[in-house]
């Protein structure tokens, strides 16, 4: 398994250094444009630098910063025991030395993910739409996926790269802004100095600004590719049920609603690209997540086992390539692991109007609303800052009593 | 969220399916336009919804703001003239119901049974209520003990 | 006196060789223990979710005797088993009657409806997940454990120091699970 995970690194390491490099001669070309005599390193120190910062505050609360910009809320067990009970399997099966948080996210759409740069200090998020929608095979799938993006040390390598990312769109951003408002003191200085050596330089500065974000985007989302099948094979080893995440995702792409709190940095954390390009052809190069209905139809097509080697199997035939997926370690293990049934619970959803109402229960309980079943049917929902301590039903006229 | 009324924190009750907003304290109900599209499904019910609304000009009744985007609400007449005022939220938030307000509503849509959000609300309050034939509609809804 | 010294490194290199195949196999052989202990422990969580559940369900399933009592004795013989291989078999024909509780629930619209039974199933299908899941990487660790107590030269250290092979924990194939073997 280690080794699965260093090669893991190492190929997202290329993709990770070509980003460093394009962030490094961002700084370069600023800093010369600027001073032309030894400014390209004082450029480069400061992308350095602005990089450093960013990637500390990553590290020591990136989880808690993303968590809370899409609203997440930590739940306990209560709330949704098989949500837990799902979470804890999956750390059973991954083998994870501590058991994630878990939270759950506030809104409609179906969607999750998972946070935690190291797997002792990781986090699984849910939309409150998920919950709703899935049955528990399903919710076992997506589960399962997103705990192993920690396993795989993903989230690592997504928090890092987002956070180079973000540098190189800042720096070029405030490179730009400046020209505009400071290009008159930098007319008469390189009037001063070597004029057309200088003018090369601005340009190449400009014209690199403008690409460094796009080239920097286009790796970031390289990386994210990649790592989607491997966690949609690791999922598969963990539950060894692939129709459980086909259809899951099949659901969660079907579902209309959009994501509110998604943005482009955070878009290769969840499960789904939450950032649907409605009616986009060039998804290959500017997609942040494979093409859902290939991911599917991979799993569909299992058919051996839960294996790795069963998984690139299924992706060399759909795909009739034979690019690997998974590392070569991952596919030595040949121990064979059968695929499990289903499981005997169906439930029936689908209903928009239980949809709702489930989904709305789920927030009331995050939101620690106190819940009475009246026995003349009507359901009674208690906010937490109800003061009083005693309510008549006004259906049948019943006291219930609140402590 | 907060009855517009007394500013208390609202209980949500939730029957068939469906929930409403309501303060323990004034017996005052409101609606949210949400629920209203999962009550009335069809484009034809909802119409005849709206139809059943008419903006109310003088009416001396104090305005209420919307326990949701806390802008002030727009009153409007619910069949005939003086026969409900009810608050409706300008930017169609929902609709709040006093609790006189609603017993007329209750009253009124015993005459067009149909109307599935009326029945509803008579399911819902009918102890609460002491209208005479509040008994004999339960009877006719059946079923809901 | 340079034979003395010859002898004397062979013999300290010797030691040291099998303290370090000693210490690995004692590595190998807690971590055996361990991933047992993961299994042991939602083992007992089942044994305890079962007599509510019988409670719960005794109200409702008029016609499911057999089955339930069935349950209550595997429950018992998994509960006093002394082997793993013992332990194994009880809890393979304590999931078959479960299983086929589980069938027979599909009779019983009221009981599906009933909250309480059905967050009690949530905690037991869990479990069994739980269980099944935990019992791969114990299986895991037993092989690797098993292979090094096998092969040489671990072996002769193994043999030294009565290192006793441990035993797969195996349940039979799920669909014989299903219809428990009657002996006549």
């Amino acid at each position: 398994m280690w080794e699965l995970i260093q090669s893991n690194r190492r190929k997202s390491l290329v993709l990770f250094i070509s980003m460093g490099v394009t962030l490094l001669l961002l700084g370069y070309f600023f800093g010369s444009a600027y001073y032309p005599d030894g400014g390209g390193f004082i450029g480069i120190f400061f992308a350095f630098v602005i990089w450093g910062i960013l990637s500390l505050i990553s590290y020591f609360s990136g989880s808690k910063i993303l968590l809370a910009v899409s609203g997440a809320k930590e739940v306990t067990k209560e709330v949704h025991p098989q949500l837990f009970n799902i979470v804890e399997e999956m750390k059973i099966s991954a083998s994870l030395p501590a058991m994630p948080k878990v939270y759950i996210i506030n809104e409609a759409a179906p969607n999750a993910f998972a946070t935690g740069i190291k797997p002792e200090n990781s986090a699984v998020a849910v939309t409150a739409g998920l919950l709703a929608r899935l049955n528990r095979d399903e919710l076992q799938g997506v589960v399962a996926h997103e705990v192993s993006h920690i396993v795989n040390r993903d989230v690592m390598f997504m928090t890092f790269s987002g956070i180079m990312l973000g540098s190189i769109v800042l720096i070029s951003e405030v490179f730009l802004r400046s020209l505009w408002l400071g290009g008159g003191r930098y007319s008469s200085k390189s009037s001063k100095s070597s004029g057309q050596g200088q003018m090369i330089i601005m340009i190449v500065a400009i014209v690199f600004a403008i690409l460094a974000p796009i080239l920097a985007q286009l790796l970031y989302f390289a990386i994210s590719r990649k790592r989607e099948y491997l966690a949609d094979a690791s999922a598969v080893r963990y539950t060894r049920y692939p129709e459980g995440l086909a259809s899951a995702l099949e659901k969660i792409s079907d579902s209309s609603i959009d994501l509110k709190t998604a943005n482009k940095v955070t878009a290769p954390m969840y499960i789904v690209n939450p950032l649907k390009p409605k009616g986009q052809k060039l998804t290959n190069l500017s997609s942040t997540h494979p093409p859902i209905s290939e991911r599917v139809r991979i799993l569909r097509s299992m058919s051996g086992g839960a294996n790795y080697v069963d998984y690139q199997n299924a992706f060399n035939k759909i795909k009739r390539s034979k690019s690997p997926i998974i590392p070569s370690s991952g596919l030595a293990d040949q121990t064979p692991i059968g695929l499990k049934e289903a499981s005997i619970t169906p439930v029936a959803l689908g209903l928009n109007k239980q949809t709702k109402r489930d989904t709305g229960d789920i927030m009331m309980k995050v939101n620690n609303y106190s819940f009475i079943n009246c026995s003349c049917g009507l359901k009674i929902k208690i906010p937490p800052d109800y003061k009083k301590t005693e309510l008549f039903c006004p259906r049948c006229g019943t006291k219930h009593s609140l402590i | 969220m907060n009855c517009p009324v007394c500013k208390e924190p609202l209980v949500v009750l939730e029957l068939e399916q469906v929930e409403v907003d309501y303060c323990t304290s004034c017996a005052g109900v409101w609606l949210d336009s949400g629920e209203l599209e999962l009550i009335l499904e069809t484009d034809e019910d909802r119409n005849r919804l709206v139809n059943l609304f008419k903006e109310a000009t003088d009416v001396n009744e104090k305005s209420y703001d919307c326990p949701i985007c806390g802008k002030q609400m727009r009153k409007y007449e619910i069949g005939e003239k003086g026969k409900a005022v009810v608050d409706k939220c300008r930017k169609n938030h929902g609709i709040w119901f006093d609790k006189g307000e609603l017993q007329k509503i209750v009253e009124f849509g015993s005459v067009n049974k149909e109307n599935k959000i009326i029945n509803l609300l008579k399911n819902m309050f009918w102890k609460s209520m002491p209208l005479a034939e509040n008994k004999i509609s339960l009877n006719i809804d059946g079923g809901n003990k | 006196m340079s034979g003395l010294i010859i002898v004397l490194v062979v013999v300290a290199v010797v030691v040291l060789f099998v303290i370090s195949m000693y210490n690995s196999l004692i590595q190998l052989r807690n971590r055996v223990k361990n991933a047992w202990s993961q299994i042991d422990v939602q083992l007992k969580r089942r044994h305890d979710l079962i007599p509510n559940l019988l409670e719960t369900v005794k109200g409702y399933m008029k016609h499911e005797r057999e089955i339930m009592e069935n349950i209550t004795k595997y429950r018992s013989q998994a509960m006093d088993a002394g082997t793993v291989g013992e332990k194994a078999q009880a809890e393979g024909l304590l999931s078959g009657a479960l299983g086929q509780l589980r069938v027979q629930v599909e009779n019983y619209p009221d009981l599906k409806a009933n909250q309480n039974f059905l967050a009690l199933q949530e905690e037991l299908t869990s479990t069994e997940n739980k269980i099944s899941f935990a019992r791969q990487s114990y299986n895991d660790q037993v092989l690797f454990y098993n292979n090094k107590i096998q092969m040489f030269p671990s072996n002769i250290i193994a043999g030294m120091f009565k290192f006793l092979q441990e035993e797969f924990f195996q349940v039979e194939d799920a669909k014989e699970r299903e219809v428990p073997k009657v002996s006549f």
